[in-house]
């Protein structure tokens, strides 16, 4: 009997170092790597990590853009892959991801989306992964700037205060006179959250008075509550807004469940595949979309660059860089800012191109969604 | 007959190995797991040094408020709190801070050069703090009569919500910035408490120390283990159960407290909405891994320290070999490894007791065909279907055997005696 339970524990060990020896195989070359199930990445090499700040299917373009890019520019041949890891939306989170890349051998480059622009443990951590020779790019939400430019050597995304006011203009554009609006954000202290915050109430004008700003800290369930409350506190609030793409869903849902629809507008960040069904069913009045294709293309680019000592494409790609200084010309010349669209519905929009950036392109949702397709893509 | 020295300290050897086998298994397992690592992956044999500091840091961090887990669970409670009274007192602290800092001329208190006199203050109000929430337990408890986990569970909801309240009120009254909801201390000092891999280490192992003191070298350690083991006969006896109920609940949190100011110091924020969420279960896994019994009773502080870092080996272990999505794969090998140390804590006191089926009845049937299913469905993943489909039929025939073999030996047990009987 003894014998009998002393092996059902044995297989079950077994088993578990099996599967850890699994695990293994898929990184030998010439292993089972070919045979993995597609959403592991296959293939060798050292990898090119982006680091999210959180799970969101908006990540699911910048993956698109960076396995484009890893054929594109021929990663494999370098000795290179992509790999994406996705946070838990902690900046504790991100701490820990950073430290574990430090301590590896196989990790050329990190592309972090800063949790907390904030938070210096953050930025401790990439220095930590730039002295143990990993290069490092920041993408979609940079550190702070005054403090921890040194954490990383470029930042790669959108313009958030460009990208904060044409969604406030968007806002004048459908409610020309004005009114109360309120923001939706999942992490209050991120630097996008703050600078598209800002941004928008530049955009929008005087004639709009922000009643709430309210952080959901990723947390869904929060994010719907924070819609309700927020309509709640304020009845003759008129304008929701928001800003990271999961927003969007919430507004949309609480807004449809209370039937305001009628005295509400709604502008969003991002075009995530739930945002753009709720824009076709006529629920959003405008999307400003970043590119986060472009910033997963452009980003393994940089990335591969950098890791090469590929002082021309470095240059190429940030114009300001000096490749025989090998530093920056321009103070602001470590930020390569990714483009920008509104998209409004296909009927009835009042919005006019003129009232917008000249470098924000301005698309229709049919046009928008003919772009998606040209890249197998379901949202951005 | 005499024995001969050498014949004692075989017998000394083989008596400690008996006493300690949960500890020599989890070091047995601990450097399986190494050896695995490190041959498989290049991490631990080009950087030892680098990781070896990094393990220890994260098993210390952990290992602090497993510590008082442990005393709680040996005295026959559960603390489930330990998670919010890590976010709780983590705000205290960041608060206190923020409070005794200097000013700018905006009206922000400035973080960066606080003072050993702060950080004193600080640490000092947030042990108090532990304190008096392991005091509100212990009386929920022994003079409520709320169940430790009924009592410890409100803790859990309420704590955190209190603590993002009580944030958002700090930085309302002290800063410029608002209702904002976390509360940042950029002092280096302070950071290097957390992130500074033998600060966090020292911690522990000093309190492990004195753990090991109260545990194993004190009346008051042994009254802990016998109201752990039966509660009413410790009372009986003469034992003040409900002051010792008060010291274990202190303890627990007091350790969860030290743990918050960690934590905090480590990222340089205390942000209760998120920080220490879901770690009271890691703390109950480290020291149910490390040889607890939930029952009571049962426990070593030993084992604890290994079950900490045996958990924190695995879980590196897996970020170094699992190359995409390591997070992923880490809830489902923590779960499995608890499981498999509780199996292995029955096993040894079923030997004790005479014989147990793990696979009885249907129920045992069905549980074969769920364990096979779930085996190969994590070999599919992590491998690919072909060894995916061998490991579910591996574990198809090899536990429906050990099912099978455990019924005919129940069978014997049952006719054995029957056929003695006169």
């Amino acid at each position: 009997m003894r014998r009998t339970r002393v092996g059902m524990i044995g297989t079950v060990a077994g088993l578990f170092v099996s599967a850890l020896l699994g695990c293994d195989i898929r990184d030998k070359p010439g292993g089972a790597a070919s045979s993995q199930a597609d959403n592991v990445a296959a293939g060798t090499g050292k990898r090119v990590i982006l680091l999210t700040n959180g799970a969101d299917p908006f990540w699911n373009a910048m993956r698109a853009g960076m396995q484009a890019a890893e054929k594109d520019f021929d990663l494999n041949a370098a000795g290179l892959r992509t790999v994406m890891d996705v946070n838990d939306g902690t900046p504790k989170g991100q701490v820990d991801h950073l430290r574990q890349y430090a301590n590896q051998t196989d990790i050329a480059a990190v592309a972090v989306s800063v949790t907390d622009s904030a938070n210096g443990a953050i930025a401790k951590a990439m220095r930590d992964c730039q002295r143990s020779g990993i290069k490092v790019i920041t993408i979609d939400s940079d550190v702070d700037r005054k403090t921890n430019r040194d954490a990383r050597f470029a930042y790669l995304g959108t313009d958030n205060v460009l990208g904060g006011q044409e969604l406030g203009k968007a806002a004048a554009g459908i409610r020309p006179q004005g009114g109360k609006y309120a923001t939706f954000v999942g992490l209050k202290g991120a630097a996008n959250a703050i600078e598209r915050i800002s941004g928008f109430a530049q955009g929008a004008g005087p004639k709009f008075v922000q009643a709430e700003n309210l952080g959901d800290d990723m947390d869904l369930s929060v994010a719907l509550k924070n819609v309700k409350d927020a309509l709640d506190r304020n009845p003759d609030l008129d304008m929701l807004v928001g800003i990271w793409a999961y927003n969007a869903h919430a507004i949309v849902d609480v807004v449809k469940q209370r039937g305001v629809r009628d005295k509400t507008n709604i502008v969003v960040f991002d075009a995530s595949p739930k945002a753009i069904g709720h824009m076709t069913e006529g629920n959003i009045d405008a999307m400003v979309v970043q590119n986060p294709y472009d910033m997963g293309y452009w980003g393994t680019r940089l990335m591969k660059a950098l890791v090469q000592n590929d002082q021309a494409t470095i240059h190429d790609m940030l114009p300001a860089y000096d490749p025989r200084m090998h530093a920056f010309t321009d103070r602001e010349g470590d930020l390569l800012v990714t483009g920008l669209r509104v998209v409004y519905p296909d009927a009835g929009s009042p919005l006019k191109k003129e009232v917008f950036a000249p470098t924000t392109e301005f698309l229709s949702l049919s046009d928008f969604k003919k772009w998606l397709s040209s890249h197998n893509l379901t949202g951005s | 007959m005499k024995s001969s020295p050498g014949g004692d300290s075989t017998g000394l050897i083989s008596r400690l190995a008996r006493q300690h086998s949960n500890e020599l298994g989890l070091l047995a397992a601990i450097v399986v797991v190494v050896a695995i690592t490190t041959t498989f992956s290049d991490a631990y044999r080009e950087k030892p040094l680098q990781n070896v500091q990094e393990i220890l840091r994260q098993t210390a961090l952990l290992g602090v408020f497993s510590l008082g887990a442990a005393i709680v669970i040996i005295s026959g409670g559960i603390d489930l709190s330990s998670g919010s009274v890590i976010a709780f007192s983590g705000s205290v602290c960041a608060a206190i801070m923020l409070a005794l800092a200097p000013v700018d001329d905006a009206g922000n208190p400035m973080t960066r050069n606080l003072g050993s006199g702060v950080f004193a203050i600080a640490i000092a109000g947030t042990l108090l703090t532990g304190f008096l929430i392991g005091t509100l337990h212990a009386w929920l408890i022994t003079v409520v009569g709320l169940p430790p986990f009924v009592a410890t569970l409100a803790s859990l909801v309420g704590l955190r919500s209190l603590a993002r309240v009580f944030v958002q009120e700090v930085n309302s009254s002290l800063t410029v910035t608002g209702k904002t909801t976390q509360i940042y201390v950029n002092d280096e000092t302070f950071n290097r408490l957390g992130a500074t891999w033998w600060i966090p280490l020292g911690i522990f192992l000093v309190l492990s120390l004195l753990s090991w003191v109260l545990m194993s070298r004190t009346v008051v350690g042994r009254h802990l283990y016998a109201m752990g083991g039966n509660e009413a006969a410790a009372r009986l006896s003469g034992i003040r159960t409900d002051q010792l109920k008060w010291l274990a609940y202190c303890l627990g949190a007091m350790t969860a407290s030290i743990a918050g100011i960690l934590y905090t110091a480590e990222v340089g924020t205390a942000n209760p909405q998120v920080q220490g969420r879901g770690y009271e279960l890691n703390a109950i896994a480290a020291a149910v891994v490390g040889g607890c019994s939930l029952q009571g009773g049962v426990g070593l502080v030993s084992g604890t320290m290994l079950g900490v870092l045996f958990l924190r080996v695995v879980i590196d272990s897996v970020a170094k070999m699992v190359k995409v999505g390591a997070d992923d794969y880490e809830g489902i090998i923590v779960g499995f490894l608890v499981v498999l140390a509780v199996a292995f804590n029955e096993l040894r006191q079923a030997r004790r007791g005479g014989g147990k089926q793990f696979f009885p009845g249907r129920l045992g049937a069905t549980v074969i065909g769920i364990l096979s299913l779930l085996t190969g469905a994590l070999a599919t993943i992590i491998v690919g279907k072909n060894a995916g489909f061998a490991l579910f039929l591996i574990s198809l025939v090899g536990l429906g055997l050990i099912g099978f073999a455990e019924r005919r030996a129940a069978a014997r047990r049952t006719a054995g005696p029957d056929s003695q009987l006169p």
